[in-house]
């Protein structure tokens, strides 16, 4: 009961307007001031007048009170009234209704899919504490002309920034790991983190059972222990409830579990590292770092990350400040040839989401556009019905109804209206969400994690209201325009509607010109995109590509002895070309990126160029061809110290002169030069958007453990499954990893641009649909306005194709007015989309050109249906219908 | 025979106060109050609060219209004026009391 009470109160409360509130007191006031006026007149004193007037006038609280009831009694009967009429007149129209609300269902469909999406990747809190407070450190070198989150700062550098700088709470190192997980027989790759001491601290990660990993444990000797994530212990386990007493084989290495971390946690993950192992996309397993006293005294290398946390207070510049004095102190203890290291602390949260959440604004703003487009529709539907409805409206003015009350009438209908097509679009948003991880491009941090909760309903709640009050504004101000003795004295709403005509006229245009913008858009997008596609890779699709690496078991020479055997397998498996062995794959995120100077050359210090082992059959596997000179013989001896080049290397440094011949050494020791034997095509190793960058490659005779490519004949799956079986029969306990064909590397490579194009594709194309409708029905509905003036005009003697030109001549006016602004709109809007565009002017003329055609053609198309029906009209009939 | 206060019919006080605005023009709470007890001779038990509610209902039918002004002591007050929609609802509203009365007033007739 006292719920139920409270309830009330406060329903009350909601009631309860402010200004009637005091209006209603200063009336009562008056009224006992009245009374006590009177009562002083017939000889009372003032106090006792006073008194009297109370008494004659009864409770004040409680007149208040019956006040206040009879207000909010009448405000939720007016409510339902609204509702039960609203309800009833759209059912009566039930044409109108459905075109409106799958108009608006469409619009916040898409606005609540996107805005799930950027929920999920922007807003929705990372699992790691407070994360605004954990950034990354780097160490950058700018001599080196390169990236500065290249730089992640040396053991011994992190040791003494870890002791002096006092802005962190915690800071860590950890480094990765792909290692072979042995299981039943059969063995697995997983991703592994090598993690300090306080990694989980920094992270403030608990574990789900068991503890984490500790500085006990990075002790050398101590370091056999694991932590393994939610995923592992479920798939791997079982969930076994004795997990901690069980352990696991990494590399052939036993590693006791001894926590499970909760399901969500599975840091770093690909996205998460700018330069960290982008094969796989989450972290199964953490073991200890464990470095020797000698790597932690190492100023040289580097090859961890390192995240902290900053206190509580200390802003990220304070933090950027201390870390650039201690550096700028640290710098002096390193090889005099190697100093200016830098201090750079970047954000965590905008590392992990920063690169796209340009990408995410753009898709929001793109279905804010669709929305305005559903919006203009509904308006416009509105519109067209408070024109016929002017005669009932009128008439409810007559009666005596409020401008205040009809406003509200239409208001409640429109917010039925939106309400009703929200709740459709949560349902598109529903099956939108379903499909999303088709598109997902493997780059947006927490994509699949994208669903409808409490925040994203409650945004397509206010995205709904505001829609309907959008939509109902227009007609609502129109209506209460109504001149009533007008209105009366003319009995027709023709005056009106001529008004609103041009209303609806403007509406289309806006329309069209919004949709101009997202066509171009999405055109520009699919520029790029065919001429991403169109680039030239350097290496055939079809190849065949496996990560295999051996463990300990193996000695170096029975590690070459064992792939050895292994290629020589597969080789003579019919179909099989060609079989290779590269270092680093093209387009896997992965690189060694190599100082050098050029004989004969102005060799700059800072000159740098991608350098690979590749076994001598790895060209024709790729096929990469040879431009000049020869490729690695099969048995090329490794004293001979041969390389070869790319054609950007020797377009570059042999400019003018010939390459083969010419000889290369590595800038560190100039004592060892390298003689270049042929030249090969460009490939494209980092990105598909940049040119080739200068390529060295260096013939692998020993090769150990790696990246295998296989060219044959054989479709990918079989051929996969014929690898696995060889090397199950070589040694069962080994592992296949990312078995996977070139083109599935390029195709991950522009996966991106496939997703913003598809999306943008899709919005834009929702918008057009949506636009034409409108278009149609604007058109419609002034052919039926109309059909007594065409009337008119054919028994004048006008022809049938006089009509279809005069309606045309319209739609082909608005579409025009459209189109014009809607260019000059997109000319200064495609300035967002730039830093998207591939090889195509924002102004593109092509685009630009297709786009008007569409417009113009399927507007045109949408018109023809009421301008034939306008042709098709009946002088007779028409003139005798009024 | 001793007066005792008549309770108001439901719907009877907006006839009344309706009836009052057309003929003595824009009135305040208390001027109308004032006027019911004078014509009902103090036979209706009326708290003058208790028009508010009346009030309020007939506003927001839109058969009034409230503005503020001084009385003639200059006392601000709340004028409630009858809107030509009032003046309809009225005529509707005595046609229906003179139909439900005579009605009342046959009854009570044949019954005697």
């Amino acid at each position: 009961m006292a719920h139920g009470r409270r309830f009330i109160a406060r329903l009350r409360n909601l009631l309860t307007n402010e200004r009637v509130e005091q209006e209603l007191a200063r009336e009562v006031a008056s009224h006992l001031a009245l009374l006590a006026d009177d009562f002083e007149r017939e000889g009372m004193a003032r106090e006792e007048a006073q008194l009297a007037a109370r008494r004659a006038y009864g409770g004040v609280e409680q007149a208040k009170q019956a006040h206040r009831d009879e207000r909010s009694v009448l405000w939720i009967e007016q409510t339902v009234q609204d509702l039960r009429y609203g309800l009833r007149t759209l059912r009566m129209s039930p044409g109108f209704t459905i075109t409106a609300v799958f108009t608006l269902a469409l619009g916040i469909g898409a606005c609540t899919a996107i805005f799930s999406l950027v929920n999920a990747v922007l807003i929705r809190s990372l699992p790691y504490g407070d994360p605004g407070r954990l950034v990354y450190l780097y160490t950058p070198l700018p001599q080196f002309h390169l990236p500065p989150e290249v730089f992640s700062p040396t053991y011994a550098d992190f040791y003494d920034l870890k002791k002096d700088c006092h802005s962190f709470e915690d800071m860590t190192m950890f480094g990765q790991s792909v290692f072979s997980l042995a299981w039943q027989g059969t063995a697995e790759r997983v991703s592994t983190a090598r993690v300090d001491g306080d990694f989980f601290q920094t992270f403030q990660a608990t574990p789900e059972l068991g503890r984490t990993i500790s500085a006990d444990d990075n002790q050398l000797g101590h370091d056999r222990v694991a932590v393994i994530s939610h995923a592992l212990w479920q798939s791997m386990f079982g969930s076994a409830s004795d997990i901690l007493r069980r352990s696991l084989v990494l590399d052939g290495k036993s590693y006791q579990i001894v926590g499970v971390m909760p399901p969500g946690l599975e840091y770093p993950h690909n996205t998460d590292l700018a330069y960290g192992e982008s094969q796989y996309k989450t972290t199964q397993v953490w073991v200890p770092l464990a470095l020797t006293p000698k790597q932690m005294a190492d100023r040289d290398n580097a090859n961890a990350s390192v995240v902290a946390r900053l206190k509580l207070g200390v802003s990220l510049a304070q933090a950027q400040a201390e870390m650039a004095a201690t550096m700028a102190r640290l710098d002096k203890l390193h090889d005099p040839q190697m100093r200016g290291w830098g201090a750079l602390i970047e954000s965590f949260v905008d590392s992990t989401v920063g690169h796209v959440r340009r990408l995410l604004w753009l898709l929001l703003g793109a279905v804010a556009i669709v929305l305005l487009i559903a919006c203009g529709n509904a308006a416009n539907l509105l519109l067209a019905r408070a024109a016929g409805r002017m005669r009932e409206l009128g008439v409810r003015v007559a009666l005596g109804a409020g401008r205040s009350r009809i406003i509200r009438q239409l208001i409640t209908e429109s917010l039925l209206i939106g309400l009703t097509g929200g709740a459709i679009g949560v349902a598109f948003a529903y099956l939108f969400l379903r499909i999303l991880p088709l598109f997902n491009p493997g780059n947006i941090p927490r994509l699949n994690e994208a669903s409808l909760d409490t925040h994203v309903l409650l945004f397509t709640v206010g995205v709904s209201l505001l829609t309907s009050l959008l939509t109902g504004i227009l007609p609502a101000l129109a209506v209460s325009r109504i001149n009533l003795t007008d209105f009366l004295a003319t009995t027709s709403s023709r005056s009106v509607a001529g008004a609103h005509t041009r209303v609806q006229g403007a509406l289309i245009v806006a329309e069209s010109a919004l949709v101009v913008v997202l066509l171009a858009s999405a055109g520009l997008f699919i520029r790029s995109y065919i001429n991403v596609e169109s680039v030239d890779t350097g290496f055939s699709q079809s190849t065949v590509t496996v990560n295999i690496g051996l463990d300990p078991r193996y000695g170096h020479p029975q590690a070459v002895a064992f792939f050895r055997n292994f290629f020589a397998r597969l080789q003579a498996l019919p179909g099989v070309e060609a079989v290779g062995a590269v270092s680093n794959l093209p387009l896997s995120n992965s690189d060694d990126l190599r100082m050098f100077a050029v004989e004969g050359y102005p060799n700059q210090k800072t000159q740098l160029a991608e350098a690979r082992w590749v076994t001598p059959n790895y060209f024709s596997a790729m096929r990469i061809p040879l431009i000049a000179g020869r490729l690695f013989a099969a048995d090329e001896k490794p004293g001979a110290h041969t390389i070869l080049i790319n054609q950007s290397f020797a377009k570059k440094y042999f400019a003018g002169r010939n390459a083969i011949g010419g000889r290369v050494t590595r800038q560190d020791d100039h004592a060892q030069w390298n003689t270049v034997v042929g030249v090969i095509g460009d490939v494209r190793n980092n990105s598909l958007e940049e040119p080739a960058e200068p390529q060295i490659y260096e013939p692998d005779m020993e090769f150990a453990g790696g990246n295998i490519a296989i060219l044959s004949s054989l479709p990918a799956s079989s051929l996969a499954a014929t690898i696995r079986a060889v090397l199950h029969s070589l040694d069962a306990s080994l592992a296949a990893g990312d078995v996977r064909t070139m083109g599935d590397l390029e195709s991950a490579a522009t996966a991106q641009r496939r997703f913003q194009t598809s999306l943008l594709t899709v919005f834009a194309a929702i918008a057009l649909f949506l636009a034409l409708v409108g278009l149609y029905g604007l058109m419609a509905y002034s052919v039926s306005r109309r059909s007594r003036e065409v009337g008119i005009r054919m028994a004048l003697g006008a022809q049938r194709s006089d009509v279809l030109a005069l309606i045309l001549g319209k739609a082909a006016l608005l579409l025009g007015l459209g189109l014009a602004s809607g260019l000059i709109a997109s000319w200064f809007a495609t300035r967002a989309i730039q830093a998207f565009l591939f090889g195509v002017d924002r102004h593109d003329p092509i685009t630009i050109l297709s786009v008007c055609a569409l417009l113009e053609v399927s507007g045109l198309i949408a018109a023809i249906i009421p301008a034939r029906r306008a042709a098709s009209i009946d002088p007779m009939q028409a003139l005798r219908s009024e | 025979m001793k007066k005792t206060p008549i309770q108001i019919l439901q719907g009877t006080l907006d006839l009344m106060i309706l009836r009052t605005l057309a003929t003595m023009g824009p009135q305040h709470a208390y001027g109308i109050a004032s006027r019911l007890q004078q014509v009902s001779g103090d036979a209706l038990n009326l708290n003058q609060g208790t028009i508010y509610p009346a009030l309020v209902r007939i506003e927001q039918h839109g058969w009034t219209r409230g503005s503020w002004g001084k009385t003639e002591n200059n006392r601000e007050a709340k004028y409630y004026g009858i809107t030509k929609a009032g003046l309809l609802a009225l005529d509707e509203e005595t046609e229906r009391w003179r139909q439900m009365a005579g009605v009342v007033e046959k009854l009570l007739a044949k019954e005697q």
